[in-house]
């Protein structure tokens, strides 16, 4: 055994310096890849004028973004995507660290807050995507620095198992009932959905409220996960009774064949409505791969990319005419929170020190 | 006259090679200190605002929080670990020697893969156990939760006691059966003899152990992150990722490295002190004791840590890495070419790893060098500033490096090689000790004799030194890849997009919640982490 180990030892020593000799910055391919590249049949609609790399960052967790990437290297073969994933907050930092030194050519966020924070502080280019002009209105930069791509909604996940249909909670602010204690799970403060729900709060209810509702939460000892996925799988297996999510991880999770139903929160009079977000993307200042970068936002907002967004993943397109999964309840059967977006985005350094003050895990 | 012309050339033929050595020894100790003095330089400038902040709301809970994990986990592993040592070496448990390799190998795995399996088998009410337990026998287990204190506890535990079992039962082996024997002939029972002879014996690896785990878990940060125990090390990632203001990150990294350096003063002052010595021709092994009634507890403790810190995790992963693989679009999805695909993250972990052994290797040389030949209060100064790599967390490397690569460098910003650079920065110690103590064996008079048959000092390194120095430095580098290929913060923070290693592909797949694919990338990185570590195991011969 040992002898063998210090055969592949060294055999790995040897092989790295051979590709340590050739290292150029971000490729490192092992051999076999390039092959694999060179000999894909390219497909139907290819641009061949874009070419070379294009760096994402998405705030978009991979299984969410992936797909879309996919299609979109299937119609540009000679684009090599190369993806970082990590929360929005992470990815903004690391675009405002490299203002002098762009690295990315496109951020994809999921939420407005943060997007919008880095087109203030300059991180971003003004560009119109073939078609913006077609996307519903209201969720794009007016500097055209960001593009909408989709909206989710806040909702309430509950295991149908374990909850009895009388129980059902009707609001977000049920999920403080002392009756639900330690049977709700949600996803914490890195989570750019959650930090936009509390941003949303803030603006509508004022800092009190939104405060006491962290601390409500926290003390019904409701289970804080890194993401949702993990929110939806507990809920699914009935480890917990409810969950805190946006509303594809409810399609998401069924598919899975778990019992698990869904509550479009708050929807009574007086209260504050379904909380929406959306999602957006936006050209990094100074990008490097421009034309391949201004490729990907013309197909993220094209028919074919919102049909993915809608069909893989649920999610509501912003292009007028792209049918919702059918599965997926209309927003407009909804009431919906009204909200000022701008001010939201203002005092977005205002829900991080709220999150803070509360201790949100 | 001859022994004239010998006493002149020993000194002329060591004096042409210390001023470049000294100055390489300088070079090297000055980059393996900039992170610290960066990171102090930051802590100490950042606005009062910042620390009065902190000071109200977090510092003293995160201190609280970070000591009571150390010293628990320190505590924990070391009554294991002496335990296990102590059965293994000097008790009549069967099978010694399969025990001994498998209660060493659990240092393949990292603890945050570790993690998260066993949060995963024994998640309450979700758990696989705890389901598996309902379904088959209707009992609904009573809710053992892993998550915060006891469980991160728990399973940093499992995972780092093979450091203080290691050197435990080096220090078993080596100490002569006469010294026991005399203790017993003046009439200390076993037990004593145990405890006023055999421990204080143990005492100096004991320490050095002890303190090396709790450097390695104070900075640890995938088993906290994903058990949810607040410590430093996750209030920096939280603060580094989460925040456009780096400021209370550098103040929350000043104070920890702080305190590690504490620490890591405590381990370098019994470092290479303290050796009992013996007298190596009279040695005979120590007559194994009879474990009589507690034979049966012995071997189900044993078991149960094996059980639990390597058959459970290797288990899970083989386990879930064959249902990935039999999912047709899964296992496409893991095994796309390309640099998303399997193949580029296993080639990433290895080159990065390895390149970063390699440097860490060559960067030691000097400063061993210097230190073994020509000692002085300088040398030994440069030798203590190259351990502070011990104190420095991979989130408070990444942080540094972050600014001053950006800064000074921007040419390295975001390519694979920063991220190597943290590896070499974090692990040099171990490469240095390494090093230190292959050189500190060669006899000076071996390099001497070179000299005095005509060879320069160049051709004496090349030719005597460094090959008889090699299975020396080689092990320390071994060290360093092992520990580099498992590296996860600082990974996470430094990698380029699509430069992905095994170690962060299983962590965004766990954090994500897909566990089946998240097996593959870490049953490799286990794989991958085992070769330098049997080889290590052999040269100390630990295992046959």
């Amino acid at each position: 055994m040992f002898p063998f180990a210090r055969f592949v030892f060294f055999c790995a020593l040897g092989m790295l310096l051979i590709n340590a000799c050739g290292i150029t910055p971000t490729a490192d391919l092992p051999p076999g890849d390039q092959l694999e590249m060179t000999t894909s049949t390219p497909m139907v609609s290819s641009d061949a004028s874009v070419a070379g790399k294009l760096v994402i960052y998405s705030g978009r967790s991979e299984p969410l973004i992936l797909p879309v990437v996919e299609a979109f290297q299937a119609k540009y073969p000679a684009v090599e995507v190369l993806l970082k994933t990590g929360s929005n907050s992470e990815l903004a930092n690391a675009l405002i660290e490299e203002q002098s030194n762009p690295q990315a050519d496109v951020f994809i966020s999921t939420e407005l807050f943060t997007i919008q924070a880095l087109a203030q502080q300059g991180a971003l280019q003004p560009y119109l995507p073939m078609g913006a002009d077609k996307l519903l209105a209201g969720f794009s930069a007016p500097d055209q620095t960001w593009v909408g791509l989709t909206r989710r909604a806040r909702v309430i996940l509950y295991n149908t198992q374990r909850v009895d249909p009388q129980d059902l909670p009707a609001s977000i602010f049920d999920l403080t009932d002392p009756k639900w204690k330690g049977q709700v799970a949600s996803a914490g403060s890195t989570n750019g959905s959650m930090q936009a729900q509390i941003a949303a709060m803030r603006q509508l209810l004022g800092e009190a409220a939104t405060e006491a509702w962290l601390r409500g939460l926290i003390e019904n000892k409701v289970t804080f996960f890194g993401g949702h996925t993990d929110v939806r799988k507990a809920v699914g297996a009935g480890e917990f009774k409810l969950g805190l999510v946006n509303h594809y991880y409810y399609h998401l999770q069924q598919a899975e064949g778990s019992p698990v139903g869904v509550i479009f929160p708050d929807q009574g009079e007086g209260q504050i409505g379904l909380i929406t977000n959306a999602t957006a993307a936006g050209i990094v200042r100074g990008a490097p791969n421009l034309a391949a970068a201004r490729a990907l936002l013309d197909f993220l907002v094209s028919r074919e990319g919102q049909k993915l967004f809608a069909e893989l993943n649920y999610e509501y397109p912003l292009l007028e005419g792209v049918e919702l999964h059918p599965a997926v309840q209309p927003l407009e059967d909804l009431r919906l929170a009204q909200f000022d977006m701008a001010q939201s985005i203002a005092n977005f350094q205002a829900t991080f020190d709220l999150i803070e003050k509360v201790g949100l895990p | 006259m001859h022994l004239d012309a010998l006493a002149n050339l020993k000194p002329k033929g060591r004096e042409t090679h210390r001023l470049p050595l000294l100055s390489l020894a300088t070079l090297v100790a000055l980059l393996a200190a900039t992170p610290l003095v960066y990171i102090g330089l930051r802590a100490l400038s950042a606005d009062a605002a910042a620390w009065q902040r902190l000071l109200q709301a977090r510092l003293w809970l995160l201190f609280r929080n970070t000591i009571l994990l150390t010293a628990a986990v320190t505590a924990s592993s070391s009554i294991i670990g002496v335990g296990l040592a102590w059965l293994t070496e000097r008790s009549n448990l069967p099978a010694k020697s399969a025990f001994r390799l498998l209660l060493a190998l659990p240092l393949a795995i990292p603890a945050y893969i570790g993690a998260i399996i066993h949060l995963n088998l024994m998640r309450p009410r979700g758990g696989v156990i705890p389901k598996l337990l309902e379904n088959a026998l209707g009992i609904t287990m009573p809710a053992w939760n892993p998550l915060g204190f006891w469980g991160a506890t728990f399973i940093l535990t499992i995972f780092t006691y093979p450091y203080i079992y290691l050197l435990s039962a080096a220090a078993f082996r080596a100490l002569n059966a006469t010294i026991e024997e005399a203790a017993r002939v003046f009439g200390r029972t076993p037990k004593q003899t145990f405890w006023f002879v055999v421990l204080p014996a143990l005492r100096p690896g004991l320490t050095a152990g002890m303190l090396l785990v709790a450097l390695d878990v104070m900075a640890e940060y995938g088993t906290v992150a994903l058990l949810r125990y607040e410590t430093f090390t996750s209030a920096i990632f939280v603060q580094l990722t989460g925040r456009y203001d780096h400021s209370a990150a550098a103040v929350l990294s000043g104070a920890l490295v702080a305190l590690a350096s504490v620490i890591l003063l405590a381990e370098l002052r019994t470092y290479g002190k303290g050796r009992f010595t013996q007298v190596e021709s009279q040695w005979r092994p120590a007559r194994a004791i009879a474990l009589g009634k507690w034979h049966a507890p012995a071997l189900g403790f044993v078991i149960g840590v094996v059980t639990a810190s390597l058959l459970i995790p290797v288990t899970a992963l083989v386990v879930w890495s064959m249902q990935t693989l039999l999912e047709v679009e899964t296992s496409a999805s893991i095994f796309r070419p390309g640099v998303q695909g399997f193949a580029a993250h296993l080639w990433n972990s290895l080159w990065s790893a390895g390149l970063a052994a390699i440097l860490a290797a060559v960067f030691s040389l000097p400063v061993a060098m210097a230190s073994i030949r020509s000692p002085s209060r300088f040398t030994r100064l440069l030798l203590r500033i190259c351990q502070v790599g011990y104190a420095l967390p991979g989130v408070v490397i990444a942080l540094s490096l972050l600014y001053i690569v950006n800064r000074y460098a921007s040419f390295l910003y975001a390519t694979p090689l920063v991220v190597v650079l943290a590896y070499v920065l974090r692990h040099l110690p171990q490469s240095v000790r390494g090093s230190e103590a292959a050189f500190a064996q060669i006899a000076p008079s071996l390099e001497e004799a070179a000299y005095t048959l005509g060879r320069n000092s160049r051709q004496t390194f090349l030719r005597v030194t460094l090959p008889l120095a090699f299975p020396g430095v080689l092990a320390g580098a071994a060290l360093v890849f092992l520990t580099s290929l498992k590296e996860l913060p600082a990974t996470l923070l430094l990698r380029p997009a699509g430069f992905d290693t095994l170690a962060v592909r299983a962590w965004i797949w766990a954090g994500d919640g897909f566990y089946q694919q998240a097996a593959p990338a870490a049953l490799a990185l286990v794989i991958l982490a085992g070769i330098p570590l049997s080889f290590l195991l052999r040269k100390e011969e630990l295992i046959p």
